[in-house]
């Protein structure tokens, strides 16, 4: 790979100059005898020497044999010294290659005149060798310093090539993991600015099995790649877990404790997650470190806000981290507001912030689309001021989101296995019930026992039901009533909440019977519980006094084949058949 | 200098003040100033930010590699004179259960 080294000129000695290996020389001159001088100059320190008699010929010498270093008189036939350094400098392009003018002109105008052409020195007849050689070494520095400049820079388009070749590959990466969700659901609006899409800011959504929708809003603590980087898992647990039926709780757990072991000290995720129930009548939130989420009540009447009241994400250890989520009653016409801090940190010419001031007033206007104001007056706002910060911000509408819940899902295109005999039993303890939710395992199990992927919503929808029926009026024995009013909505939960830690003893247990029927298969699902049944009321099928767990009936009405409450009422069985 | 420390009682007590802006440009500097403790889990840290203006996020960061090095929830760490915007900054992320702010 080597190239034959140049002869060298004769004698072969190392060279003078502070050269590492002999340069060559382009002389040019149409007087023969200056030649002979420069020439045995410049051999006698050991350099290589090519000559030209006038500029014409320097020019195609130079393309020719690309010499290290130029010496060019000025005044010559056919091509004078100027146009043709012009041409060689053109030529050499961005490589460095010193010309040295020689020449008998003194005065002033005629020596500017070589630099203005490109000469980066000069020197007058006669020639002195001492000076010729400190000049030539002075400019060895200099094309040495310019060397390694062109070196860097090429490395750095390199480097920087390679960079955005990488980038490009892990946005592709990073929008198929984090994109998948459900953001094109008819209840979210969005806006999301481009240097938000790749740098910190991560907005997911996603629906359960049940129908709920969840949206998740995400804020890094640095930016780019390390924020792309500890998105993906949190991505991840959030699709898949929200897909298994977990609660926005176990979610939070699960994303913190993966950050936590992944993340530096420095690096945290300030997470909202918010889930809307598939009738729009409730939103359940959890804030760490996002600026509050606004509730707006129709025409703008009011303006509810739900501040963060925990730590972020990847900080503590789930032990520490309180993991309880508020849930709040959501009337008709209300809507929801998410946003990051980039949106009232947007800045006008003048460096002044859009704040929650005027975010608030926006909110409040009697409009007929608070979020097309909303978006129209930011726009306004900050005029022509290019856009440095993450802006995301998110419109969820509580009225008819969880409307087509079946056909908008992704249908998994995997075939039922073919209907076989399988019976499951599962028991919860108090103290297990405490800690655990069933439902996830039991989707699981239907899942993979018999990959009823399209039936996995109305079995969840199902078996839900009839589980919270089971532990919350059999066994806790909630007033089901409480949740009619806004307040009574929020208590009833913390009643739960209380009387589950307040139970010592009870169980609910989920019995799952497959077998094959007709073409395809009939699922049997009871569930009982150790609580006294609801005694003298009505038959469940008239239970219109408690419309709440009436209106859950006729839930798995609709979706049953059969359903039978067993008296006294704490046996309930429920039978769904597929194709 | 944007920071400075103040080391007393035998390096068991830094004080930090940090001027101007507290964000990224500070950070080598920030560390520098926490790193003056000998024995950086017996020390007591106050961060001084009556003459800081503004802070972000990657200032959250620095304090929380500051916690970790001070022991973690062992740590004693107030954080004194804050204006309302960083105030503000602290409450929406809850950084109060990390740290004593007042």
């Amino acid at each position: 790979m080597a190239k034959p080294l140049q002869s060298l000129p004769d004698g072969g000695a190392t060279p003078a100059t502070a050269a590492l290996e002999p340069l060559r020389f382009l002389i040019v001159d149409d007087e023969r005898t200056n030649l002979l001088v420069l020439r045995a100059i410049l051999e006698r320190d050991g350099h290589q020497v090519i000559q030209a008699v006038d500029g014409a010929e320097a020019v195609s010498v130079f393309e020719r044999d690309r010499p290290d270093m130029v010496l060019m008189d000025v005044m010559m036939p056919q091509m004078d010294g100027y146009e043709a350094t012009r041409r060689i400098k053109n030529l050499a392009g961005s490589h460095f290659v010193p010309v040295i003018f020689l020449t008998a002109l003194t005065d002033e105008t005629a020596l500017a005149r070589c630099i203005e052409a490109g000469g980066d020195d000069f020197l007058t007849k006669p020639y002195n060798r001492v000076l010729l050689s400190s000049k030539i070494t002075a400019l060895l520095r200099l094309r040495e310093l310019y060397r390694v400049r062109e070196q860097q820079r090429d490395q750095i388009q390199f480097h920087h090539q390679r960079l955005q070749q990488e980038q490009t590959l892990a946005e592709r990466i990073f929008s198929k993991v984090v994109h998948r969700g459900c953001l094109d659901n008819p209840a979210i609006r969005y806006l999301v600015s481009p240097v938000a899409l790749f740098n910190g800011d991560l907005l997911l959504a996603a629906r359960r099995p049940s129908g709920g929708l969840l949206v998740m809003l995400g804020d890094f603590t640095g930016h780019g790649l390390p924020a792309a980087v500890g998105s993906l898992p949190a991505a991840e647990i959030f699709y898949e877990m929200t897909a298994k039926g977990y609660s926005i709780s176990e979610i939070i757990g699960e994303i913190n404790q993966k950050l936590k072991a992944m993340l530096p000290p420095e690096l945290f995720l300030a997470v909202c997650l918010l889930e809307l129930d598939v009738s729009g009548g409730s939103l359940a939130v959890w804030n760490g470190g996002i600026p509050d989420v606004l509730i707006r009540s129709a025409q703008g009447k009011t303006l509810r806000r739900l501040p963060s009241n925990h730590l972020p994400l990847g900080i503590v250890n789930n032990a520490e981290l309180d993991r309880t989520t508020d849930l709040v009653r959501l009337d008709a016409g209300d809507r929801i507001y998410l946003y990051t801090d980039g949106l009232t940190e947007a800045a006008n010419s003048e460096g002044e912030m859009f704040g929650e001031g005027r975010l608030s007033q926006c909110l409040a206007e009697a409009v007929e689309d608070p979020y097309a104001f909303l978006c129209a007056t930011l726009k306004r706002f900050r005029g022509d001021i290019e856009q440095r910060d993450d802006i995301t911000l998110i419109e969820l509408t509580a009225a008819a989101c969880g409307q087509s819940a079946a056909t908008e899902s992704p249908v998994s295109i995997v075939p039922p296995h073919p209907p076989a005999h399988w019976r499951v039993m599962l028991e919860l303890k108090i103290d297990a019930l405490r800690q655990a939710n069933p439902l996830p395992v039991v989707l699981q199990l239907v899942t993979e026992l018999q990959a009823l992927n399209e039936h996995r919503e109305r079995i969840y929808l199902i078996v839900a039901e009839m589980f919270n029926n089971a532990l919350e009026h059999g066994l806790l024995r909630l007033d089901s009533a409480l949740k009619d009013s806004s307040q009574g909505f929020a208590d009833y939960y913390e009643h739960r909440a209380l009387a589950l830690a307040a139970l010592t003893e009870g169980w609910v247990a989920i019995e799952l019977v497959h077998e094959p029927h007709a073409s395809g298969g009939r699922l049997t699902i009871q569930v009982r519980d150790s609580g006294p049944g609801f005694v003298g009321q009505a038959t469940p099928d008239a239970a219109d006094d408690a419309i709440a767990s009436g209106r859950g009936l006729l839930l798995l009405h609709s979706l049953c084949k059969s359903v039978i409450v067993h008296p006294p009422g704490n046996h309930v069985e429920a039978v769904y058949e597929w194709p | 200098m944007p920071v400075t420390a103040t080391v007393t009682g035998d390096g068991k007590n830094i004080t930090i003040h940090i001027s101007g802006q507290f964000n990224f440009s500070v950070y080598k500097e920030f560390r520098e100033a926490y790193q003056r403790s000998a024995q950086p889990a017996n020390t007591t840290y106050v961060i001084d930010m009556a003459g800081t203006d503004y802070m972000d996020s990657s200032a959250l960061g620095m304090l929380l590699l500051l916690r970790e090095r001070a022991g973690g929830e062992r740590s004693e760490i107030a954080i004194t004179h804050c204006n309302p915007e960083i105030r503000k900054i602290f409450k929406i992320s809850n950084f109060d259960r990390l740290f004593k702010i007042d």
